[in-house]
């Protein structure tokens, strides 16, 4: 099989190399320096790739072994919304990413994570070139009235506060959440990706592989820097802490979480062919993967405390700490966890309800506030994002809202207007980003 | 243990790098997650499709790693390189090494290679022969070092 690849019409091109110079400023720096950090690696290069020969027929869903749809006019009406809706937020999250990591990573404390962050970025700058090649090389307006250059300002236009998926209107307070970050919401990323890869629309299914692919690598530039972040902490480095990692962990997990829209959903998007998992299903089986990375942390972290484990028994050691036992003076607060499902959670079913890091039920709401306080990042708890979450979650619990209402609310929009650099024109408002939460990625 | 029938192989990704270290221990005896960091994190980068691991009743059981490359060693032509193989002692016998390598080679196809080639030690007899076992011949190519 091969890759095609292929430009976005050039003033849509060049508006993407204009966003670039906003918000990766830092472009050139990696351009330079590629050959000192991905010897012998292919260099960047700002493009659609589709993957050509493969399979034409749908799937699954009701319309399996039918042809893929080439167009969205091929489509019913409500499978095309809910794709665009897919490839809008696609796009979105692709974009706000980077926005998001750009705030951090003049802070990695070491070069060459800095430079896996960067190259990461650049390639989630193609990742949302790539979803605007869909929109621009296709005719939408059986599902929306926009032209293509509006819809192309629209998404360029998102800024931190205003982008479709809630995890992507958080900032970044530290590199730990930059690295956080990559290791857990990219991984939702690699379930959407995958998802999309059995796409019915065949351009979409084409323009997967290879951002599969580069996700691959987004995921160990999260993972691998959290894997010696524990050793570190385990040598009694101060920099860095598993207390540090556990509340940043926190902090994302159920963002993550949420990204594959809420429990109950996600069953008109398998029958109609666009995703073969319903939400709470692919929402199962990232928790259990995460659960795995927990376990692989906590595995390298006793390793660098007590080398003098053999690789028989570090296990064995690791499942009676777990338990409770202390050994080798290290204990269960000393190794990372799993938060609660329904921990901390805006969206879902769980949405507001005031549950505990480890599944205990809270009555009190100011119990719970100090619970969230010292379970998640210090330098979060002045974010707005955080404290927005209290009052809606204080409406919650006085009655005065309902935990859909609030959910809906989430988070509150708080930057609006266009920066998009291809446009002066400040047309793109969105009120609550939740109401339009892609029915695809979101869930229906 | 059931048959090879069972071994299952699929891309490699970075929540595998646990279970390389530890088969490498097993088979080495050291303990090296530093150097698994770096190898796979450059194999996911470069081509996570030719990087593999085995898996046998939901336990990672194996791994080989390898890419395309061509315009080395005076070969133009894309030619799949195996860097290295590794398959857990306690599952020898269930054909790990043989899946890996038949994954490997279709993958290598795939991307236009024509020619498969590693490089083993003299001494490491046990991994000439698995080669050997896959089809592999003395290749007229002549491995020269020196140290400096």
């Amino acid at each position: 099989m091969s890759l095609r690849t292929e430009q976005l019409p050039s003033k849509f091109h060049g508006a993407v190399i204009k966003w670039r110079e906003t918000y990766l400023p830092d472009y050139p720096l990696l351009m330079e320096s590629w050959e000192k950090f991905f010897p012998t690696e292919p260099k960047f290069e700002l493009c659609a790739f589709r993957q050509m020969g493969m399979c034409t027929t749908i799937e699954c869903g009701e319309h399996t072994g039918k042809p893929k749809y080439q167009k969205a006019s091929e489509m019913a009406p409500e499978t095309a919304h809910h794709l665009y809706g897919a490839i809008r937020a696609q796009a979105s999250t692709e974009f706000g990413s980077i926005q998001q990591h750009r705030l951090t990573l003049a802070r990695a404390q070491n070069e060459e994570e800095q430079f896996w962050i960067l190259r990461m970025m650049a390639e989630e700058l193609r990742h949302g070139y790539q979803m605007l090649h869909l929109l621009a090389e296709d005719d939408w307006t059986s599902v929306t009235s926009e032209s293509t250059e509006q819809m192309i300002e629209g998404i360029l236009s998102m800024n931190t506060g205003s982008h479709v998926l809630s995890a992507f209107n958080i900032d970044f307070d530290s590199f730990v959440d930059s690295v956080v970050f990559c290791g857990l919401i990219d991984r939702v990323g690699k379930y959407q990706l995958s998802m999309q890869k059995v796409s019915a629309y065949q351009p979409m299914a084409e323009s997967m592989p290879k951002m599969l692919q580069e996700e691959a690598f987004h995921l160990a530039a999260g993972v691998v820097p959290m894997r010696r972040w524990v050793t570190r902490a385990a040598s009694g480095d101060v920099t860095i802490t598993v207390s540090a990692l556990q509340k940043t962990i926190n902090k994302w997990l159920q963002r993550g979480l949420e990204m594959f829209g809420d429990e109950r959903g996600g069953a008109s998007n398998v029958k109609m062919g666009l995703k073969p998992l319903k939400n709470y299903e692919a929402q199962q089986q990232y928790r259990d993967e995460v659960g795995k990375l927990v376990r692989d942390l906590n595995l390298r972290y006793l390793r660098a405390r007590v080398p003098s484990l053999t690789i028989g028994d570090a296990e064995k050691t690791l499942d009676r700490i777990l338990a409770g036992e202390v050994l080798e003076g290290v204990g269960r607060d000393d190794l990372l966890r799993l938060p609660h499902a329904d921990f901390f959670r805006r969206r879902g079913t769980p949405a507001f309800t005031m549950i505990g890091r480890d599944g205990e039920k809270f009555d009190d709401l100011g119990a719970y506030a100090r619970h969230l306080a010292q379970n998640l990042p210090e330098s979060y708890l002045a974010n707005r994002d955080f404290s927005d979450y209290l009052d809606l979650l204080g409406q919650v619990v006085r009655g005065e809202t309902t935990p859909e209402v609030a959910a809906a609310k989430s988070p509150t929009l708080r930057r609006v207007g266009g920066a998009c650099p291809c446009s002066k024109a400040v047309r793109w408002v969105v009120d609550e980003p939740a109401t339009i939460a892609s029915p695809v990625l979101a869930g229906a | 243990m059931s048959s090879d029938s069972q071994v299952v192989v699929r891309q490699i990704d970075e929540l595998d790098i646990s279970a390389v270290v530890e088969i490498d221990e097993r088979i080495g005896g050291a303990y090296r997650p530093e150097v698994w960091e770096r190898r796979i994190s450059y194999h996911l980068r470069r081509d996570p499709e030719t990087a593999l691991v085995a898996e046998h009743e939901g336990n990672v059981v194996g791994f080989m790693l390898g890419d395309v490359r061509s315009g080395e060693f005076g070969l133009e032509e894309p030619t799949g390189w195996i860097e290295v193989v590794g398959v857990d002692p306690r599952t020898r016998g269930l054909g790990v090494g043989r899946k890996l390598a038949e994954e490997m080679f279709a993958r290598f196809r795939s991307r236009g290679a024509a020619t498969v080639r590693t490089l083993v030690e003299d001494e490491r007899g046990e991994l000439v022969k698995f080669f050997a076992s896959v089809g592999f011949e003395p290749a007229r190519l002549t491995a020269l070092a020196r140290t400096i």
